[in-house]
């Protein structure tokens, strides 16, 4: 997916015009359509690069590279404050630098935005840290050329690996790389001398461009992800230190499948758990705060209490029974009395 | 994962309806108050970042860091419990 070819004819045509600027070179009139402006575009600025490079090859390969240099170039200063880019073109060039991005909303817009300076400057640290691998694809050009070549070629490589997955996520192995890399290489080397006397000036003159998305670099050599801690601290090593690193080199965290919950339920997972909503009602259900025997124990006590201080009580306990009985009696009595009083 | 805390078990194991940001892994008062005071008062608020942000490790961490001022391991803490979440609920 890396965009190797910067085609003109995409970019804006205040974009053209501003780079036509750059390289001094006389607008059209106002009205001019776009096309004009490509084709001068890649006339006059093709042919800067050509005399840079001071060949006399004019083959496509050539000019696309030229092209993405000076495109880039051209772009840098807009790219190196991505605070100026508007939402869109945010997104877009992230995306030409392989990222997927998000909606650019208030809150992500800044992060967005610094994920892309990240991506602009890549060169300098890495070159640095890269040159262990220089000595891999070192093409018998003497030793600056093949630093310089394989450093870009390294940070190509990385940004190869920025395209294509920001999140360290699946990468190679360096002797896998290896190979393809000197493949890589010899069709730079193909190419003639031009190239590369570019990339070392790319590599020197302007540190911030993203050297080169190069072209002799394939996507299919470019397919093999460089390990991107390299350069920079590994976080992925930094966030799960007790990893062991696998053969091949990448610890990556596998995301879990997505799954209902249904499909792996959390029990299972955290036996320990604490209760979850419904088992909490079903909890409250079943148990009370105070055990059930606590509570009829202690219902029992209260009902004796209540017993005996009734009891305790001299008239109300019999009261209603034994008045009853009481005039019951007295009645039989008065009865019998006034019987035995009657004769 | 013997890793994840009780915290993360805790929040992982339900809905986390109307929990405050304290609730999640990695964010305890301090960090959680930064977070209230720039809008994200409850994990359901840091949760929309984290899907805008379409659950990507590396964005999420920044925004943490840049939000709240998280470390390395608070910031993984919260991801993981977070992308643990969405996994079982989402």
């Amino acid at each position: 997916m890396p965009v190797f070819v910067e085609d003109p004819a995409q970019f804006s045509k205040p974009r053209l015009k501003s780079e036509l600027i750059a390289h001094n070179v006389t607008l059209p009139a106002v009205e001019s359509k776009k096309q004009v402006y490509v084709e001068l575009y890649l006339k006059h600025i093709v042919q800067k690069s050509a005399a840079d490079f001071s060949s006399d090859e004019e083959d496509d390969d050539v000019v696309e590279v030229q092209d993405s240099q000076d495109f880039e170039e051209e772009k840098d200063p807009k790219m190196l404050d991505p605070s100026v880019l508007t939402d869109d073109e945010l997104k877009t060039t992230l995306l030409k630098y392989g990222v997927e991005a998000g909606p650019i909303v208030a809150t992500t817009r800044s992060i967005y935005e610094r994920k892309l300076q990240r991506l602009l400057k890549p060169a300098q640290p890495w070159q640095n840290g890269g040159t262990g691998d220089a000595d891999q694809y070192s093409d018998s050009e003497g030793d600056e050329e093949s630093v310089s070549q394989g450093s870009p070629e390294t940070v190509s490589l990385m940004e190869e690996n920025l395209h294509v997955d920001m999140r360290f996520e699946s990468r190679i192995p360096l002797s896998s790389s290896g190979p393809e890399i000197k493949r890589g290489n010899n069709r730079s080397s193909n190419q003639g001398p031009c190239p590369r006397p570019y990339w070392q000036e790319a590599a020197t003159v302007d540190k911030y461009t993203m050297t080169n998305r190069s072209l002799f670099i394939t996507p299919k050599t470019s397919l093999f992800k460089r390990q991107i801690k390299e350069p920079v601290t590994d976080v992925l090593m930094e966030m799960f230190p007790e990893t062991e690193p696998t053969p091949t080199g990448i610890a990556a965290t596998r995301r879990r499948p997505i799954k209902g919950a249904a499909g792996r339920p959390v029990q299972f997972k955290y036996p320990d758990l604490p209760a979850s909503p419904m088992t909490l009602q079903r909890w409250a259900v079943e148990h009370r705060l105070v055990p059930l025997w606590v509570q009829i124990l202690v219902f029992f006590i209260v009902a004796c209490l209540l017993y005996l201080i009734y009891a305790a009580m001299e008239d109300s306990l019999a009261n209603p029974f034994v008045t009853l009985l009481d005039n019951l009696s007295m009645e039989t009595e008065t009865e019998g009395l006034s019987l035995q009083a009657e004769p | 994962m013997s890793s994840t805390s009780q915290k993360h078990k805790e929040f992982v194991a339900e809905p986390m309806g109307e929990k405050p940001v304290n609730a999640l892994a990695g964010i305890g008062e301090v960090l959680g108050r930064r977070l209230e005071e720039k809008g994200f008062d409850k994990a359901y608020v840091v949760l929309g970042q984290f899907l805008v942000l379409k659950k990507d490790e590396e964005l999420f961490r920044d925004w943490l860091k840049d939000s709240c001022g998280a470390n390395v391991k608070q910031q993984g803490d919260c991801y993981g419990c977070l992308r643990e979440w969405c996994d079982s609920f989402l």
